[in-house]
C-alpha cells in the first residue's frame, strides 16, 4: 500500500526533533523554574485545582466534542452511558484497574447495541 | 475490594509497577492503533518508536498521523503540537511542589517523559502517599514510556492488518480520566468545579476550535477554584460548599494533601 503521505524519513525526523523541543518547553520549563524559588502559597492552592479541571476539559473534550470541534451528544451516546457507569464503579471500587475495564466493555457494547 | 496492604519488602520495581499496570495496559490497545495510524500516514517503524519516545503523547502521536495523511505543512503541524502540548505546563506546575529538592539532571529527564496519563497517576499517588517518592514517581513515568513505546512499534510493524475500533479504545484513557476526577473529589466544592471546568472546556473547544481551549478552560476554572475557596474560608467558613464527600469504599477522604493547611 503507498502511503498517503508523500514525505521523506529526512522530513519525518525534522518533524519528530521539532515536536520533542515543543512538547519538551512546556513540560521542562514550569518544573525547572518553580521548583528552585519560593513559591507563594496561593499559587499552590491555584495549582490544586488544576488536576480536577483538566481532567474535566480532557473527558469533555473526549465526550461531548466532535473532531471537528462542534458540541455533539448525539453522536456519543455510548460514551455518555460508559462514562456515567465509570464513574460509578470508581466511586464505589475506588479502582483505577476495574474503571478502565468495566469502561472499555460497556463503550464496547453499547457501541454494538446503540 | 482493591485496598492493596503494601509489603514492605517488596522490591521498589515491583510496586511501582503494580502502581503503573493500569495504565500500562490502557496503552496497549490504543499504542497499537497509533502505531497503526503512523504507519498508514507514512512513518517507518523506526520513526514511530523514536516519535513515541520523545513525543511520548497520544493526542500528539494521533494528531501527526492525521495532519500528515491530509498533507499539511510542517510548520502548521509544528504549530498545533504547540498548542496541544501547552497544557503539559499545568502538569508541571501543580507536580513542581512535590519535585522541590530533586537534581537538575533529575528534573530534566523527569519532564522528558511526563504526560497526561502518568501524571495523573503520579498526582494521585502524591497527594495520598506520604511515602511517594519523585523517584517511584519516575519509575511510572517509565513503565508507561515503555509499554507505550513497544505497543506502537508492534502497531507499526503489523501495520493495516490490524483492525482497532480507534473511539472504542481511545475510551480507556477517557476512563481513567474519570477515575481521576473522582479521586479528587474531596468536597462539594471539588463537585462544582468540575461541572464549571466542563462548561468552559466545551465553550473553549468550540470557540478556539483546538486544543488551546483545554489550556485556557483549565487555567480560569482552576482559578475560579481557587478564588471561591478563598474567599469561603475566610467569609463563610461553614458553607455548604466545604463539606467533605467520602466514598463508600474508603475510610480517609479521596485526598487528604491539604490535612496539614489549617
Amino acid at each position: 500500500m503507498a502511503a498517503v503521505n508523500h514525505w521523506n524519513t529526512a522530513q519525518h525526523l525534522l518533524l519528530v526533533i521539532l515536536g520533542f523541543f515543543v512538547a519538551f518547553a512546556p513540560r521542562y520549563l514550569p518544573i525547572k523554574i518553580f521548583t528552585q524559588r519560593k513559591i507563594p502559597e496561593w499559587f499552590n492552592e491555584w495549582m490544586k485545582f488544576i488536576p480536577v479541571s483538566l481532567f474535566t476539559a480532557l473527558v469533555v473534550k473526549d465526550v461531548f466534542v466532535s473532531p471537528t470541534y462542534q458540541f455533539d451528544v448525539v453522536h456519543h451516546i455510548p460514551e455518555i452511558i460508559a462514562s456515567i457507569i465509570v464513574g460509578l464503579i470508581a466511586y464505589f471500587t475506588r479502582s483505577m484497574a476495574l474503571s478502565v475495564v468495566v469502561g472499555l466493555i460497556s463503550v464496547f457494547l453499547l457501541a454494538v447495541v446503540l | 475490594m482493591t485496598k492493596q496492604v503494601p509489603n514492605p519488602n517488596e522490591p521498589k520495581w515491583r510496586s511501582t509497577l503494580n502502581v503503573a499496570m493500569p495504565l500500562n495496559l490502557s496503552y496497549i490497545p490504543i499504542g497499537l492503533a497509533c502505531g497503526v495510524l503512523l504507519h498508514a500516514a507514512g512513518f517507518n517503524t523506526i520513526l514511530t518508536g523514536l516519535v513515541s519516545i520523545f513525543i511520548f503523547s497520544g493526542g500528539a502521536q494521533f494528531m501527526i498521523a492525521s495532519m500528515l495523511t491530509i498533507n499539511a505543512p510542517l510548520l502548521s503541524i509544528v504549530l498545533m503540537l504547540f498548542f496541544l502540548e501547552l497544557r503539559y505546563a499545568l502538569l508541571g506546575s501543580s507536580l513542581s511542589k512535590y519535585l522541590v529538592g530533586t537534581s537538575e539532571r533529575f528534573k530534566l529527564i523527569f519532564a522528558v517523559s511526563m504526560n497526561d496519563e502518568n501524571y495523573a497517576v503520579n498526582y494521585l499517588k502524591f497527594a495520598t502517599d506520604k511515602k511517594w517518592t519523585p523517584r517511584e514517581a519516575l519509575m511510572v513515568e517509565h513503565y508507561s514510556l515503555l509499554f507505550w513505546t513497544i505497543s506502537n512499534i508492534i502497531g507499526s510493524l503489523v501495520g493495516s492488518a490490524l483492525k482497532i475500533d480507534l473511539t472504542v479504545v481511545h475510551f480507556a484513557l477517557t476512563a481513567l480520566f474519570l477515575y481521576m476526577i473522582i479521586m479528587q473529589v474531596k468536597n462539594r466544592l471539588t463537585i462544582f468545579i468540575g461541572l464549571i471546568a466542563a462548561v468552559l472546556a466545551v465553550f473553549f473547544l468550540v470557540l478556539t476550535k483546538s486544543t488551546l481551549g483545554l489550556v485556557i478552560s483549565t487555567l480560569i476554572s482552576s482559578f475560579i477554584g481557587f478564588a471561591l475557596e478563598h474567599y469561603l474560608r475566610n467569609k463563610k467558613p461553614g458553607s455548604h460548599f466545604l463539606y467533605k464527600v467520602r466514598s463508600p469504599a474508603s475510610k480517609e477522604a479521596a485526598v487528604e494533601e491539604e490535612s496539614d493547611e489549617n
